[in-house]
């Protein structure tokens, strides 16, 4: 056998009994190895569980089935498909539309064989606390063809057309219980829950299952009735033959217009070149290209190489500190003929040890969480798994992860011990310890062409990544420089009190310890400081963009559909729940029955149209008979001027809140409530007239038009081939109110008496509300519950101002940065002590106090922490500022080509740069202040136990 | 004890100087030292604080290099010899034993005397069997696999001994072996370093006690880093028992 296996062995058998002689530091770097190995294993674990065989996922999608037939909605023309049903399209190419409307798949079905039918549909069922909208399945689930969709917790399967089954995700969300009855509004009849079942894929879906017939035909009926919208029913059918179906039965069936997801097909899919869809040019080669791919492995490298680095950066000084401490022993190893490959390879074989025993016990632990917590997990992603799948090979390789960090931390600590003379090691000497004086030049050199090309992407290109790449090599740059970087600390010593100048230079003098510890504290900090200066102009942006829906503190609701039925009900509920200051109701203008939705459609149903007279249209946006654009007609620098100086063009919807067709039925309330306060507006309602809040809604005459469109599929077909639409005008009076204010939405307000002498009929609508406080947050629970029990479909808005959304990640963030900083520098406070016990012991017989110790190790903490929090902040703002840059200029580039197109509304866009000083503050110096006291604090004042006499 | 002198050394130190420093703060550590150690032969070396004793050892050793002057060890002049062949001689020719802390603690008494054997790529096993063998020569079996805090300081020394003559080794350079023990644990040691050589090693003892420095065949005085006296064995029982003046 090799000579060298025999050294390793040795030197393997050292490194393992002296980490488990220092257990405190073996247990420490071992987690900071194991739990990302941890992590990651059962990540892979869970998600190869949670992925399912083909087999498996038929058995959840067509049970036992042989295969299920759908309807494809192309009238029953051939279609092509894919083998496993994910794509279909026409056979025939079609000029205009694809054809539209229903097929007959029970024709398709060959005969003999037998077949059930699930249809799918939504209803708003009543549950304890109101209603909720639910998916409806109809099923009969005892057949043994549905064997496999769903599994049967409690009760039995519906057995009669008054019984349902409900999954426990429904039970769970309408408070109702296995024995209770449930409802649907607009539906009069009752259905009693028999039992409770999942649906393996979607745990969480909340769904009822009635016989098929028993609910959603009838449901559909009702709702229509009532003015709601009719369910959509989808319909598949299971079918079982015997002998299940080939390719070529598949292609057959197509011929009917029939989409055929086959058993036998999907596991035994039939080679590309026999799949007619396939050979379509755009269809089929679909797969993910190998850009994306290159693309996605190269985040997902960078991500595992910087969380390797960090870890190393991290793990690397309690290597060196276990190298120091055993200096005397290194040395004995060199006195008995241990070359300087030997003691490397003592050093390295305890990364070695370490990275060993991190990736077994992150491995076995991450087998017996995931195997522990299998039906949480299963419940988090909403999913059973397959069955538990192991994949010994990936498994493997992410345990390799931790091998690898484990020798990667400790090769410097390893290349440093060998270099000591044996006789410096023996007699503890410590002579001076120079570091390298190349890699800070490289570092320099890094640094520079990082910035420059973070520098070049922010301020000359608009190229995010060239700032990503910039900042990521100035920040590696950064790292390599900070031996020399520290040194230049050491010349604020001077005029320091003795313990902390003692610290100070101590770390600067011990350089070769002290930087990889302020680097690993500079790389968590400047990758915080980055996200949240980001974040925080990121925010600042979103808060100066935020349109407000209403005034500060108003609260508006909206039921478009049913006739506006629950306006009253729910506009007492608000004011009995919320501060409400005035209430003003408002209705819209219906076209067709009373209880016609806001959107138009349906039996009967027409809609309105507030009309821009032709000399009030932006030239840009008019409608041109043969279709073209009218834009075509400027130059770019004419479209430019327009947007920016013509009012026709500018003049946009002020708000971000969906008013009906901009014309809302009330009275003077509203425009208090709105915040409109010219006296001429309230006149003009009382005169009769109708209120414009928008220029060029009112013609020369000084009147506005509302346009009745009765037969809204005449209108639509007039729409598509750019003629006028159909329908009669009404012209009404009109007041503009001037100085353009801030309508949020609203573009015209008539009383009810105007609109009824115009010959529009109305249904109430919602109501606005001003509140004389802010709505607090119980309260509009309450509320909210209170309007679940009246009736859905309401719209609520409560215009609380720009809520930010980010703060949790943000302060997750900060306190690992801190948690990383104050680690890092307890670690190179470690090997500082290891190294400074000759000092302490000289200090104490020049008769310093005893907790001259104590205070020195806190500045020793103190002082690696807070070098690395001042060069992380300043190598984290770099890369958020330059983001910021270029971002800047690629929406001031948008802005410039909308503007030269002719979109867009005139405002430049706006990206602030915002330093978030909080944080900033805190990491600069909260977070060195904790390391420096809990370092005090965790230190004998007493000095180290002396030497164990050899006798 | 008369050892037949072999003509060939196995330690010869030739006209040895070595200079600490330079200008201001140069220190002469040794000044033109001869020294010859046969197989079989004991030599101590003795004298005051700061005469270069340990500069002496260390060099001998090749833990240290010479100023000028030539060190050969078994026909090996060591002060040309690379850093790697150094490390390859001093786990083949040369055992170190210091004052204390001479076992390497992670390790079992079987294991250290076996290190350097190992190191050098012999199989755990051929070395474990070596290392029991050279343990139980030296009555030192029952301790082969206890660990060296479960060790008394003496049990320490004399395992150290056995491990600086493992295998082919043939020098034994001891710097202060019994300084930290009691008078009667390091008679039991220099016991056994004196049998060692008797068995054909050859020894150099660091030593500032005369007690001790009876064992050796020769005594060498150093002062201020040259060789003010030398003894062979006869003259110095008389000289530290005070019978003869001074030479």
């Amino acid at each position: 056998m090799k000579t060298w296996f025999h050294s390793w062995r040795a030197a393997v058998r050292i490194a393992r009994r002296d980490a488990w002689r220092a257990k405190g530091r073996s247990a420490l770097v071992l987690s900071m190895i194991a739990l990302p190995i941890l992590g990651v294993s059962a990540v892979d674990l869970t998600y190869r569980s949670s992925e399912l065989s083909p087999a498996e996922k038929l058995e959840r999608t067509i049970g036992t089935a042989d295969a299920s037939f759908q309807d494809t909605g192309f009238a029953g023309t051939p279609i092509l498909q894919s083998p496993s049903g994910d794509s279909y399209r026409p056979a025939k190419d079609f000029d205009g539309a694809w054809p539209d409307g229903k097929g007959d798949v029970a024709a398709a079905i060959p005969a003999g064989a037998t077949w059930i039918t699930v249809t799918h549909g939504r209803a708003k069922l009543t549950t304890a606390h109101g209603l909720l909208q639910t998916e409806v399945r109809e099923l009969k689930a005892s057949d043994p063809i549905a064997r496999g969709l769903s599994t049967l917790l409690e009760g039995r399967d519906p057995e009669k057309a008054d019984e349902v089954t409900a999954t426990s995700a429904f039970l769970e969300q309408s408070g109702l219980t296995v024995g209770s009855t449930v409802s649907a509004r607009n539906f009069d009849r009752q259905y009693r829950i028999v039992g409770s079942y999942e649906l393996p894929n979607a745990l969480n879906e909340a769904e009822v299952t009635a016989l098929p017939g028993a609910f959603l035909q009838d449901y559909a009926k009702a709702a229509e009735k009532s003015g709601a919208l009719a369910p959509e029913l989808y319909t598949t059918y299971l079918v079982k033959n015997g002998s299940g179906f080939t390719w070529n039965d598949v292609q057959k069936i197509n011929q009917r217009g029939v989409m055929v997801v086959s058993r036998a097909v999907v596991l035994d899919p039939p080679a590309d070149s026999e799949v007619p869809l396939y050979q379509i040019k755009g269809w089929g080669d679909y797969a993910s290209s190998p850009a994306a791919d290159a693309a996605l492995l190269a985040s997902l490298a960078t991500v595992v190489g910087l969380a390797m680095l960090e870890i190393c950066l991290l793990a690397g000084p309690a290597f060196a500190v276990g190298a120091r401490r055993s200096r005397r022993q290194l040395g004995l190893v060199g006195a008995n003929g241990g070359a300087r490959s030997h003691i490397r390879a003592i050093v390295l074989s305890g990364g070695l040890v370490i990275g060993v025993a991190a990736a077994v016990i992150g491995t076995v632990l991450a087998l017996a969480l995931t195997l522990a917590l299998q039906p949480f997990l299963e419940e988090y992603i909403g999913q059973r798994f397959g069955s538990f799948d192991i994949r010994p090979l990936e498994l493997f390789g992410i345990a390799m992860l931790a091998v690898l960090t484990g020798l990667l931390a400790a090769v410097v600590p390893a290349v440093t011990a060998s270099r000591q003379t044996v006789l410096a090691s023996l007699t503890g000497r410590r002579g001076v310890r120079s570091t390298s004086k190349v890699l800070p030049l490289i570092g320099l050199g890094a640094f520079l062409l990082g910035a420059a090309v973070a520098l070049y992407g922010s301020v000359v290109s608009d190229q995010v990544v060239l700032v990503a790449a910039g900042s990521a090599l100035a920040e590696l740059g950064v790292v390599a420089m900070t031996p020399a970087l520290v040194g230049f600390f050491g010349r604020a010593g001077r005029w320091l009190p003795l313990s902390p100048r003692l610290a100070l230079r101590d770390a600067v003098r011990n350089r070769g310890r002290t930087a990889p510890a302020v680097a690993a504290v500079l790389a968590a900090v400047a990758g915080t400081v980055a996200v949240t200066t980001y974040a925080a102009s990121r925010e600042a942006q979103q808060n100066a963009e935020y349109t407000a829906s209403l005034p500060h503190g108003a609260v508006s609701f909206f039921q478009m559909e049913e006739g506006g039925r629950d306006v009253p009900a729910v506009a007492e509920a608000v004011q009995r729940y919320l501060p409400v200051d005035t209430r003003a109701d408002v209705s819209r203008i219906v076209v067709g029955r009373s209880n016609c939705p806001s959107w138009g459609g349906g039996n009967g149903c027409g809609r309105y149209e507030v009309v821009v007279p032709q000399a009030n249209q932006c030239p840009l946006w008019v409608t041109n008979p043969d279709g073209s654009d009218p834009a075509d007609k400027f130059t770019p620098e004419q479209r430019r001027n327009l947007v920016l100086n013509d009012w026709r063009c500018s003049e946009g919807n002020s708000g971000s809140l969906y008013v009906d067709g901009g014309l809302l039925v009330g009275d003077a309330k509203l425009l208090k409530v709105l915040g409109i306060t010219d006296p001429g507006a309230a006149k003009a309602l009382d005169e009769g007239k109708a209120v414009a809040l928008q220029r060029s809604l009112v013609d020369k005459n000084g009147t506005v038009a509302v346009k009745k469109i009765t037969d809204a599929e005449a209108a639509d077909k007039a729409a598509m081939e750019n003629r006028p639409v159909p329908g009669e005008v009404s012209a009404v009076p009109s007041y503009l109110v001037p100085g353009k204010p801030t309508a949020y939405g609203l573009q015209i307000l008539m009383t009810p008496a105007t609109a009824k002498a115009a010959g529009l009929n109305t249904v109430p609508v919602g109501a606005y509300f001003s509140t004389d406080q802010m709505p607090g947050d119980e309260q509009r629970q309450k509320l909210d519950a209170e309007i679940a029990k009246i009736g859905a479909g309401i719209d609520l808005t409560v215009e609380e101002g720009y809520v930010p959304e980010s703060g949790i990640v943000l302060l997750a963030l900060t306190v690992f940065a801190g948690l990383v900083t104050i680690g890092a520098a307890g670690i190179a406070t470690g090997l500082a002590q290891a190294d400074a016990e000759a000092d302490l012991k000289t200090l104490a017989a020049v008769g310093a106090p005893p907790r001259v110790r104590r205070t020195l190790s806190g500045f020793q903490c103190g002082v690696v922490a807070a070098m690395g929090v001042v060069l992380g902040t300043a190598a984290g703002l770099l890369p958020a500022v330059g983001l910021r840059l270029t971002e800047g200029r690629q929406q001031l580039r948008f802005y410039e080509q909308n503007l030269a197109e002719g979109w867009g509304t005139g405002t430049p866009p706006k990206v602030p740069i915002v330093i978030p000083w909080e944080t900033l503050t805190g990491l600069l110096v909260l977070v060195p202040l904790g390391a420096a006291l809990l370092a005090a604090l965790v230190t004998r004042s007493k000095g180290a136990v002396a030497r164990r006499e050899a006798t | 004890m008369s050892t037949p002198l072999t003509p060939q050394p196995v330690l010869r130190l030739q006209n040895l100087t070595r200079v600490h420093g330079s200008g201001a703060t140069e220190v002469h550590a040794l000044r033109g030292i001869d020294l010859d150690v046969h197989p079989g032969e004991l030599v101590a070396v003795m004298g005051p604080s700061g005469s270069g004793k340990s500069t002496l050892l260390t060099i001998a050793g090749g833990l240290d290099v010479p100023t000028s002057g030539r060190v050969i060890v078994e026909d090996t002049d060591i002060t040309t010899a690379g850093r790697k062949e150094l490390a390859a001689l001093r786990r083949r020719s040369i055992g170190y034993v210091f004052q204390d802390y001479n076992l390497i603690p992670a390790l079992t008494a079987a294991e250290n005397v076996s290190l350097p054997r190992e190191l050098d790529g012999v199989s755990a096993r051929k070395a474990r069997v070596e290392s029991l063998a050279a343990l139980e020569e030296m009555g030192l079996g029952h301790l082969a696999d206890r660990f060296p805090d479960e060790m008394s300081g003496g049990q320490q020394q004399r395992v150290a001994i056995a491990r600086a003559l493992v295998g082919d080794r043939r020098l034994v350079l001891a710097d202060e072996p019994t300084g930290a023990l009691d008078s009667e644990t390091g008679e039991s040691v220099l016991a056994l370093l004196r049998a060692r050589c008797d068995a054909g090693a050859a020894g150099v003892l660091v030593t500032h006690e005369p007690r001790f420095a009876a064992w050796a065949d020769r005594v060498v005085f150093l002062r201020d880093g040259a060789i003010v006296d030398q003894t062979v064995r006869s003259e110095a029982d008389s000289l530290l028992t005070g019978r003869v003046a001074d030479a």
